[in-house]
C-alpha cells in the first residue's frame, strides 16, 4: 500500500515535475490546497504582511473581467465540488445564506432563519418575489425540489453528503424514497427542515452550493443540458453553455433580487490546463485580469506587482499541519509529540525554504475566525531545543528511534519536508524515514490499521465555523469506527489520528446544542485548548495564506471571496 | 497471402487485448478514484454509491469483459470527473492531434531530409560538419526545454497566438497555433531523420548503379534526385511511419506546454484526476494505432518480399 510507482503516473509525474507544472494544475478542493502558504496575525514581524482590506466603493456597470480557470468537475450544484466549480456555481446561484470574505454570515435567499429549542427543526423565511433568470419564482418548493434532485440515488452526487443531517437523506440515497421527508415546503414563503442530528449551526451548511435552489427546468441530476448551462437566481447567469476545455462566460443578472447587483457586464473564464502557471503567464501577457501565482514565482510576482497595488495577500480559512498517529509508537505519548513540535524550527523553514512567504502557526483554528482565534494556544508550537530534548528523553524518544514520515509528491512539499526531517534528525537524533507517495495513497496510508509516525496534512473548513476545524478531524465519531482504539480496522472518516477524548467531544456536543454564537465560540476555544494545547493531537505548522494578482489599472474592489476566488459580485471597472 | 494477412490480424487483436488488460490492471494499481476529494475522505456511503454508478462494484474480470464488449460497440463509457461520453471527448481531441502530427511530420521531412541530403552530398565539407553539430545539439535538447523557451519567448509575437489566450477572443488561424508545438516536436525527430538520411544516402552513393548513372553521363542533379534519393529514402519512410503513430498517441509534454487541446493534453488532465476511463481510452487508442500501423507495414513488406510471408 505504501510507495506505489505506477509506470504511467510515474513517467508523467517525473516529466511534469521537471516542467514545474505539476501540483499547481490540480484542482483545488474548496478551502483546502496543496497547502503550502501560511500566515499568522500574532507574529506580524515574521514573513510577508497581509495586504490591506479593500474598501468597497460604489462601482459602475460595464466591463469584462477575464480569468483563467482549471476545468471544473461540474458547475451544476448537483456535483459542483472543488474551488473552480464552486466559483461558477456560487455566482449563478444564491443560496439561503451568503458568507462575507471574512466568514460573516449574511442574508441570501432567506431573510431569517430560526431553529426550534433543541435545534432539530429549522425554519427559513424566504425573500418574496425573487425570481430565477427564466422568470420562475424562487419558493420553498424550489429548494425542496433541488435538494431531492441532488440527494437522489440516480444523481450519484459526490457532494450530497453535506445534507446527511437532514431527515430522509438516507432513504433518498439508497433509492427507497423520492421525496425528502425532512423538508417541508407547504408554505411557499417558508422552508422547514427537520434534522436527524440536531445542530445549532446547521444554517451555515446551506452556504454550500449543493443547497442552492433550482427552477423546474433543471430536471433530473443527469440532465446534460442543465449540467452545462445551469440557470439560477444569482448575480450572474450563463451567456451560453459551458464550452468544455475552452471557456465559460457569465453575464450580469439585471434582475438580481438579493442585494446589490453586480457591476461587471461579463466575466470570461478561459479554461487552462496548468493551473496557476497558466493564470500567472496569462496575467503577465495581458490575457487575464486576475491570477493565482506558482510558488517559485511568488517573490518576483510580489516585487513586480506590490508597487502597482496589484498584489493581494490574505490569511485564509485553512491550516497546514502534521498528523501524528496517536495509538502507535513512537508518538502515542503526548510528551513525544511535544518534543517533536518543539524540535521543529518553523521560523527557519519559513525563512529558509519559503523566503518569508510562509509564517508559522501557533493555533489550529486559523486567524480568519477572529472571535475564536487563540494565538499561541499551541504552547508547543515554538522552537525550544532544550525543552524538546528533555521531553524526548522522558517520552523514550531516544536518539536512533525510527520515525515514519510521509507526504504527497508533486505538491511542492519536498523541500520543507526534507527540512523537517533534517531538523528532527539533528535536534533529537531520530532516524526519520521520509517517503513521498501519491496523494490518494497518503490518505490510504493514514487510514490504514497500525499507521504510525507523521503525515503531512492540510485542512480547510467547508462551512464558516471554527467547529469545522475540530469536529471532522478530532471527534471520536469522525473516525467512523465503533471503537476508535481498535487498531485492526482502518479509519473511515477524517479523524485519521484516531483522537478520542470524551471531554473534548462533550464540549463540541454542547456547542452544537448552543444557540448563542458567543457561547459556541467559547466552547470551541476550550475544545481547541484540550486537543491542541494539551494533547497536541495534531501539530500545526503553517497557516494558509493566499496570494493573488488583480488588474487594478482597470478594476476596483479587487478582493477574494470566502472561497478564495475573485469576488465578481463587487469588482467593477474604474 | 490471404492466410498471412489473417494470421497477422489475429495476432494484432491478441496484442491489443493483452495490452489493454495490462493497462486495465495498471489503472487499478494507481488507486481508488473515489476514496478522497482533496484533503478530505469521501464518506463510505458516497463511495459505494459512486462505485456502483460506474460499475466498479463488479468483480475485476467482469469489469474488463464488459469494457471490451462496450468498446466493440463504440461505447467507451463515461468519465469519472464530468461524466461525459469518453468517445466524444476523444473525438474532440483527435482532430487537433492529427493536425499537429501532420504538420510535425511535414516539418520533419522538410528539415530532416534536406539537411541529410546536403550533409551526404557535401560530405566532409563545412555543411556536413554544420549539420552534424546541429543534429547533435538538437538530439541533446529535451523537448520540454525547447517547448518552454518557445512558449516564453515566441508565443504572442509575430502572428503566433499568446499562450494562454482568451477563449473568447478571435480564433487564430489554425496553422499559427499549430506551428510552434509542431516545431518543438519536429526538431529532435528531424535531427534523427537527417542522420538517417545522411547515412543511407552515403551508402547508396557508393552503389554500383550510381556509378553507372554517372558513367552514362547523367547530370549530378539527376543522379542524386532521381537515383540516389529514391533509394535512400526507404528507411526514413519506415521511421516516419512509426513516428507518426507515436505522435497520434498524443504528445503529452508538448501539448501541455502549448495548451494545445489534443489527445496528449486530454491524457495529462485525466492522469491528474484519476480519470481512469479516459486514460484507458487514450492508451487503448494509442495501442490500436500502433498495432494497426505495424500491421500495414508488415503486410506491405510481405507483399514486396515473398520470403517474409513464407517464413
Amino acid at each position: 500500500m505504501s510507495t506505489k510507482s505506477v509506470w504511467l503516473r510515474a513517467a508523467v509525474g517525473l516529466t511534469v515535475a521537471g516542467l514545474a507544472l505539476a501540483g499547481c494544475a490540480k484542482k483545488e478542493n474548496t478551502g483546502t490546497s496543496g497547502g503550502n502558504q501560511g500566515g499568522n496575525n500574532a507574529q506580524p514581524t515574521a514573513g510577508w504582511p497581509e495586504t490591506a482590506e479593500v474598501k468597497i466603493q460604489p462601482g459602475k456597470p460595464g466591463g469584462t473581467f477575464r480569468q483563467g480557470l482549471t476545468e471544473p468537475t461540474a458547475i451544476d450544484p448537483v456535483n459542483a465540488q472543488e474551488s473552480e466549480g464552486i466559483n461558477i456555481a456560487q455566482y449563478i446561484f444564491t443560496g439561503l445564506i451568503k458568507v462575507d470574505p471574512d466568514g460573516a454570515t449574511k442574508e441570501g435567499a432567506a431573510t431569517k432563519w430560526e431553529p426550534n429549542n433543541d435545534c432539530s427543526e429549522w425554519t427559513f423565511t424566504l425573500k418574496a418575489g425573487a425570481k430565477f433568470t427564466n422568470g420562475e419564482e424562487v419558493t420553498s418548493q424550489s429548494f425542496k425540489f433541488a435538494w431531492e434532485r441532488e440527494a437522489a440515488k440516480a444523481s450519484a452526487s459526490e457532494v450530497a453528503y453535506h445534507m446527511e443531517p437532514i431527515k430522509g437523506f438516507k432513504e433518498l440515497q439508497d433509492g427507497t424514497a423520492t421525496t425528502f421527508s425532512g423538508v417541508d415546503a407547504s408554505d411557499p414563503g417558508k422552508l422547514k427542515v427537520t434534522l436527524t442530528d440536531p445542530d445549532c449551526e446547521f444554517y451555515l451548511r446551506t452556504y454550500h452550493t449543493v443547497f442552492a435552489p433550482l427552477p423546474k427546468v433543471a430536471g433530473a441530476g443527469d440532465n446534460k443540458a442543465f449540467n452545462d448551462m445551469p440557470l439560477g437566481n444569482g448575480p450572474f447567469k450563463m451567456a451560453g453553455p459551458w464550452q468544455h476545455d475552452k471557456g465559460i462566460k457569465l453575464v450580469r443578472n439585471d434582475d438580481y433580487a438579493y442585494g446589490q447587483k453586480a457591476y461587471l457586464d461579463a466575466v470570461e473564464f478561459t479554461i487552462v490546463p496548468n493551473g496557476n502557471n497558466d493564470e500567472y503567464d496569462g496575467f503577465n501577457n495581458g490575457t487575464f485580469d486576475w491570477a493565482r501565482i506558482p510558488v517559485p514565482a511568488l517573490t518576483k510576482a510580489r516585487s513586480d506587482n506590490e508597487p502597482k497595488s496589484q498584489w493581494i495577500r490574505k490569511n485564509t480559512n485553512g491550516i497546514n499541519y502534521l498528523l501524528p498517529m496517536l495509538h502507535e509508537k513512537p508518538l502515542d505519548n503526548v510528551k513525544a509529540r511535544q518534543a517533536i513540535s518543539l524540535a521543529l524550527d518553523r521560523g527557519a523553514v519559513a525563512e529558509g525554504v519559503f523566503k518569508g512567504s510562509q509564517i508559522p502557526a501557533t493555533s489550529f483554528v486559523p486567524g480568519v475566525f477572529k472571535k475564536a482565534y487563540q494565538a499561541g494556544v499551541c504552547g508547543f508550537c515554538k522552537f525550544d531545543l532544550e525543552q524538546a530534548k528533555k521531553l524526548a528523553q522522558e517520552a523514550g524518544l531516544t536518539p536512533g528511534t525510527e520515525l515514519n514520515m510521509q507526504f504527497n509528491s508533486g505538491g511542492g512539499h519536498e523541500e520543507y519536508m526534507a527540512a523537517y526531517k533534517q531538523q528532527l534528525e539533528k535536534n533529537l537524533g531520530l532516524k526519520v524515514n521520509l517517503t513521498a507517495v501519491q496523494f490518494k495513497d497518503l490518505l490510504n496510508n493514514e487510514q490504514a490499521p497500525h499507521a504510525t509516525g507523521l503525515y503531512r496534512a492540510a485542512w480547510g473548513a467547508d462551512y464558516a465555523t471554527p467547529g469545522n476545524f475540530l469536529a471532522p478531524l478530532l471527534s471520536c465519531k469522525a473516525t467512523g469506527l465503533d471503537d476508535p482504539s481498535d487498531l485492526s480496522k482502518p479509519v473511515v472518516g477524517d479523524n485519521r489520528a484516531r483522537y478520542c477524548n470524551k471531554q473534548f467531544d462533550d464540549l463540541l456536543n454542547k456547542a452544537k446544542a448552543s444557540k448563542s454564537e458567543d457561547e459556541r465560540t467559547k466552547l470551541y476555544q476550550q475544545a481547541e485548548k484540550i486537543a491542541i494545547g494539551d494533547d497536541l493531537a495534531l501539530i500545526p505548522t503553517f497557516v494558509r495564506t493566499q496570494n493573488r494578482l488583480c488588474n487594478t489599472a482597470k478594476f476596483i474592489n479587487c478582493r477574494m471571496d470566502f472561497n478564495e476566488n475573485a469576488d465578481i459580485s463587487v469588482i467593477s471597472i474604474k | 497471402m490471404g492466410k498471412f494477412i489473417i494470421r497477422r490480424m489475429a495476432q494484432g487483436v491478441l496484442v491489443i487485448i493483452a495490452a489493454m488488460a495490462a493497462i486495465f490492471l495498471a489503472l487499478f494499481a494507481i488507486g481508488d478514484p473515489f476514496s478522497s476529494s482533496g484533503d478530505k475522505v469521501v464518506p463510505p456511503d458516497t463511495q459505494a454509491l459512486l462505485r456502483s454508478k460506474f460499475g466498479l462494484d463488479k468483480p475485476l474480470p467482469l469489469q474488463f469483459v464488459i469494457y471490451l464488449k462496450n468498446m466493440f460497440t463504440g461505447d467507451l463509457g463515461i468519465d469519472y470527473d464530468q461524466r461525459r461520453q469518453v468517445s466524444s471527448m476523444l473525438g474532440e481531441a483527435l482532430p487537433h492531434t492529427v493536425r499537429l502530427a501532420l504538420v510535425a511530420i511535414v516539418l520533419d521531412i522538410l528539415i530532416g531530409v534536406i539537411a541529410g541530403i546536403i550533409a551526404a552530398v557535401f560530405r566532409y565539407t563545412f555543411w556536413d560538419v554544420l549539420v552534424t553539430i546541429l543534429t547533435t545539439l538538437a538530439l541533446g535538447v529535451p523537448v520540454f526545454v525547447l517547448g518552454l523557451s518557445l512558449r516564453a519567448n515566441v508565443t504572442g509575437h509575430f502572428f503566433f497566438p499568446a499562450v494562454p489566450r482568451s477563449a473568447f477572443g478571435e480564433e487564430p488561424f489554425w496553422l499559427a497555433e499549430v506551428i510552434l508545438p509542431a516545431l518543438a516536436l519536429a526538431v529532435t525527430d528531424a535531427a534523427f531523420v537527417a542522420r538517417l538520411m545522411r547515412g543511407s544516402m552515403l551508402e547508396v552513393m557508393r552503389a554500383d548503379y550510381i556509378r553507372t548513372a554517372r558513367a552514362k553521363g547523367l547530370s549530378e542533379r539527376t543522379v542524386i534526385g532521381r537515383h540516389a534519393l529514391r533509394n535512400s529514402v526507404i528507411p526514413v519512410v519506415t521511421y516516419m511511419g512509426i513516428g507518426f503513430g507515436t505522435l497520434l498517441g498524443g504528445a503529452i509534454i508538448t501539448e501541455t506546454i502549448f495548451l494545445y487541446p489534443g489527445v496528449g493534453l486530454l491524457l495529462f488532465k485525466s492522469i491528474q484526476n484519476n480519470n481512469n476511463p479516459v486514460i484507458m481510452a487514450v492508451a487503448a487508442f494509442a495501442v490500436i494505432v500502433f498495432v494497426g500501423l505495424s500491421l500495414i507495414v508488415d503486410i506491405l513488406y510481405a507483399y514486396l518480399d515473398p520470403r517474409i510471408r513464407l517464413s
